[in-house]
């Protein structure tokens, strides 16, 4: 043993005098200094980018439309849901992403693991896919127009009767209007791209999923752990709250408040967010104390680490699979909840999601069925590789039940 | 150096509370460990052996306080605590139940703990290298690359190799995840580990390369253990001293080579009887402990071991077989909490075809005693006599009746609770047939 090597037996502890075992670690770091920029650029957005004067038609928007990036040229108006679009996006790539890459071998294993179970495999690649396309694609792709000049053209190698659309912009074979590249998926009955429309819903649905789950995550894991750990009468309380909400009519109060404030994207997802933690906190707060019983927990008590330290890192990573297998089951329900609400008219019918384009179709069914199917199908497709996915998750991010059967 | 011991432990008790209602109201309490008091000194290993459920591991999490103990003291001498004496409200300072909590992660780096199930006793979702290593951070090292390098070198020496630091937990086999254990227990550099059944998860082909592990780190760094087992042969081999349990007391304490060629309480020598030996014509008597640990909420009165012990003390107006008495003990107790049910005995001798009521009472006279080993006619008249009054009375369904008759037989054992004996050496037991018959209050009958 070289002279100069560390041992255990040689370490003074008197001189050894932090008091604090909290590391700042790269991902908190990288988290922290997201989230300055976004604060920052959302300040400015707020205190210096307020109405716009448009000189070409004479008229002032107010702050009806404020363009948090005019100075770079870029003319779009960053929302509220944006915001904390990029928080959780930011969270994601911090606490998720970014720990696949600093432990290889534990992401390899998972990868194998997953690799085995090939629907979810066509799963992932499609939601990747959608991921990609739907952050991505509205950059690049102008928003959907209205331009009742084009209404109901057909996809590609669909047809339609010529006096549906007002012009075929396609060749006309044997009275038949053909689809055209131009349109891929067709138009809705007020001209508008369904392929543009389908490609923001993207990332509609994306930003349900993603907001929603950071809501439901943060706010369930903090209640189920903390209920778990204190235990007594602040478990009591958070339990029997936990009970309440989950009997509260979250449809009767966003019924109430679209009311009054009108429909928006933002009202459902923060509501839809806040009124549906109960389900992940009681399971965090079950999986929790059964984690508490390990060896492992007492290992660490006798360390004498802090309690915070035993939940923030060995408590909640454990609890994680449990929660991510949660995740999938829980983003579904909320698109398929967007979906369901722009369907019977509930939602914000001026955004360009798959539900409310599923609703335009709805009237047209007979003559343009592909309205409704173009955006049906990816909403299906979308939910079932979701349920594919966390199917295959469970299996895989247990490694301890895998250890344990072979 | 001072000649006081490492670890003394003084009547030290755990108590779970037993709750009803929405107030919690006591009810009672379950008392796993209910005053046990030993000594470890420097280097020393005790083992602390007893069944299953009979407060082992409560102890041990009380003295090293992962529990915080009910009553008692537990005065950790190490880590530069040496010499300290009482306060003069009788507390002592080095009393770990009463730490504060600076006091209490000290002590933390002078104690720690192997557990029994290797495989829950790492977290699956960390390297085994930063598990160890955060026994470190948690204690101030912030120098990651210096805390790698003790960790690597540690693993090194438990017998692993250096590359295992970013492995995880089920990577590896039982005895290596047994080995990491160990290495976080050490890497504090402690002066006392609790053993608490290490090796009794493991194969028997890994037992022996654990244990050899374990006794080369203790005689390495001169470490105190209390090892804790439910398994005679290991303790045999590993511990300087054993203390026997049960059910939340110790009833032995010795030298191990004393306890095992001389046990002094029956219970230690049923559980020497387990043993297997190598040799097997070798004749011994197997000794056959009938009936589970009783439950700790009410423990039976006297010496908690009457209940199944084989060398139960005959009252004095009886001369029976042994066998015979310990039988005729179980008998009545099982009438008295209404173990015994004659109506069900009755259907289960009458079959399917035959009704329970034509069963005759001879037959079920019969039955019962060759369920509980009870021979035909006892040797003692007075004793068979009232047994036979009982017998019929549990025939005719008079229970109550039974239980009258049989409440005359009764022993020394359930009335008074056993002091303890000096054998010499340190060799300590808690038995009334060791203790002389002037000191019972009971006379003493001639039980062998």
């Amino acid at each position: 043993m070289a002279a100069d090597k560390q041992t255990f037996d040689e370490v003074d502890w008197g001189q050894i005098t932090g008091e604090s075992d909290r590391e700042l670690s790269p991902n908190f770091l990288i988290l922290l200094a997201g989230t300055a920029m976004l604060l920052l650029i959302a300040a400015f957005d707020y205190f210096f980018v307020t109405g716009t004067y448009d000189a070409a038609i004479g008229m002032d928007f107010g702050n009806q439309y404020t363009p948090t990036f005019d100075i770079i040229g870029w003319g779009y108006d960053v929302t509220q849901l944006d915001w904390l679009f990029a928080f959780s996006l930011l969270l994601f790539g911090a606490y998720v992403v970014l720990p696949l890459y600093q432990n290889p071998r534990m992401s390899s294993y998972y990868w194998r693991e997953m690799k085995r179970n090939r629907p979810a495999m066509v799963s992932l690649g499609w939601l990747i896919f959608i991921f990609v396309i739907g952050v991505l694609g509205p950059v690049v792709i102008a928003a959907p127009r209205a331009d009742l000049a084009v209404q109901y053209q057909p996809p590609v190698l669909l047809s339609i009767d010529t006096v549906y659309p007002i012009r075929c912009v396609g060749p006309v074979i044997n009275g038949a209007c053909q689809g055209t590249l131009q349109y891929p998926l067709g138009t809705t009955g007020d001209g508008k791209d369904i392929f543009n429309i389908i490609v923001y819903g993207m990332q509609i649905s994306m930003k349900i999923g993603f907001i929603a789950t950071l809501i439901v995550v943060s706010i369930g894991t903090a209640v189920g752990t903390v209920a778990a750990y204190a235990g007594g009468l602040v478990d009591e309380v958070l339990m029997r709250y936990v009970d309440v909400q989950q009997s509260f009519p979250t449809f009767i109060l966003y019924l109430l408040i679209l009311y009054i404030w009108g429909a928006s994207l933002f009202l459902f997802v923060v509501l839809f967010g806040l009124f549906a933690w109960e389900g992940t906190a009681r399971y965090v707060r079950s999986n929790a104390l059964a984690k508490t019983e390990e060896e492992y927990i007492k290992a660490v008590q006798l360390s004498g680490a802090s309690t915070y330290r035993i939940v923030r890192a060995h408590i909640v990573p454990n609890t994680a699979s449990s929660i991510i297998t949660d995740i999938t089951l829980l983003v579904p329900t909320f698109i398929l909840a967007e979906a369901q609400f722009a369907f019977l008219g509930l939602g914000d019918s001026t955004i360009p999601s798959w539900g409310v384009l599923i609703a335009a179709g709805r009237s047209d069914l007979a003559f343009a069925p592909w309205i409704t199917l173009a955006p049906g199908m990816f909403l299906f497709f979308t939910i079932l590789a979701f349920n594919f996915l966390g199917d295959a998750l469970l299996d895989a991010l247990n490694p301890e039940a895998e250890a344990e059967s072979e | 150096m001072t000649d006081e011991p490492l670890l003394s432990v003084r009547n030290l008790k755990k108590h779970y509370p037993i709750t009803e209602g929405i107030l919690s109201k006591q009810v009672g309490a379950a008392k796993a460990v209910d005053g046990i008091s030993f000594d470890i000194e420097e280097g020393e290993t005790l083992g602390l052996v007893g069944e299953s459920g009979c407060g082992k591991s409560t102890a041990a999490s009380s003295i090293i306080r992962l529990e915080e103990a009910t009553d008692g003291e537990v005065i950790f001498n190490g880590g530069g605590r040496q010499g300290r004496t009482r306060n003069q409200d009788g507390s002592h300072p080095n009393d770990i139940t009463q730490f504060e909590d600076e006091e209490l992660k000290a002590f933390r780096r002078d104690a720690q703990m192997i557990f029994q199930d290797p495989s829950s006793s790492l977290d699956p979702r960390m390297t085994v290298g930063s598990s160890v290593a955060e026994m470190l951070l948690v204690h101030g090292m912030t120098d990651k690359e210096r805390r790698r390098e003790i960790v690597e070198d540690l693993l090194e020496r438990v017998g692993l190799e250096a590359e295992y630091y970013d492995r995880y937990p089920h990577e590896f086999s039982g005895g290596q995840k047994q080995r990491i254990a160990l290495a976080r227990a050490l890497v504090l550099n402690p002066e006392f580990i609790v053993a608490d059944e290490p090796v009794s998860a493991l194969d028997v082909s890994i037992r022996a390369e654990i244990l050899s592990l374990l006794n080369d780190i203790q005689e390495e760094f001169g470490l105190s253990m209390l090892f804790i087992s439910h398994d005679m042969s290991v303790v045999r081999e590993v511990c300087d001293r054993v203390a026997v349990m049960y059910l939340g007391e110790i009833v032995e304490i010795g030298d191990t080579e004393d306890v095992f060629s001389d046990p002094q309480h029956p219970y230690t020598e049923a559980l020497l009887s387990a043993i297997p030996t190598p040799d097997p014509t070798l004749d011994r008597e197997n000794i056959e402990l009938k009936g589970t640990v009783p439950s700790p909420i009410s423990p039976p009165s006297g010496c908690r071991f009457h209940t199944r012990c084989h060398k139960v003390i005959q009252s004095g107006e009886y001369d029976l077989e042994q066998s015979d008495w310990r039988a005729l003990l179980t008998f009545r107790d099982k009438v008295q909490t209404g173990e015994i049910d004659p109506s069900s005995i009755r259907n289960a001798l009458s079959g399917e075809d035959m009704d329970p009521s034509d069963v005759d009472d001879e037959t079920v006279k019969t039955q019962l005693r060759v369920e509980f080993d009870l021979p035909e006619t006892l040797s003692d008249r007075d004793a068979e006599s009232t047994l036979q009054t009982a017998i019929d009375a549990l025939a005719e369904g008079r229970i109550e009746d039974a239980n009258e008759e049989l409440s005359v037989f009764s022993t020394p054992c359930e009335k008074e609770e056993p002091a303890e004996t000096d054998h010499g050496n340190g060799h300590l037991s808690s038995c009334l047939r060791n203790q002389s018959a002037a000191e019972r209050a009971e006379p003493a009958p001639a039980d062998d």
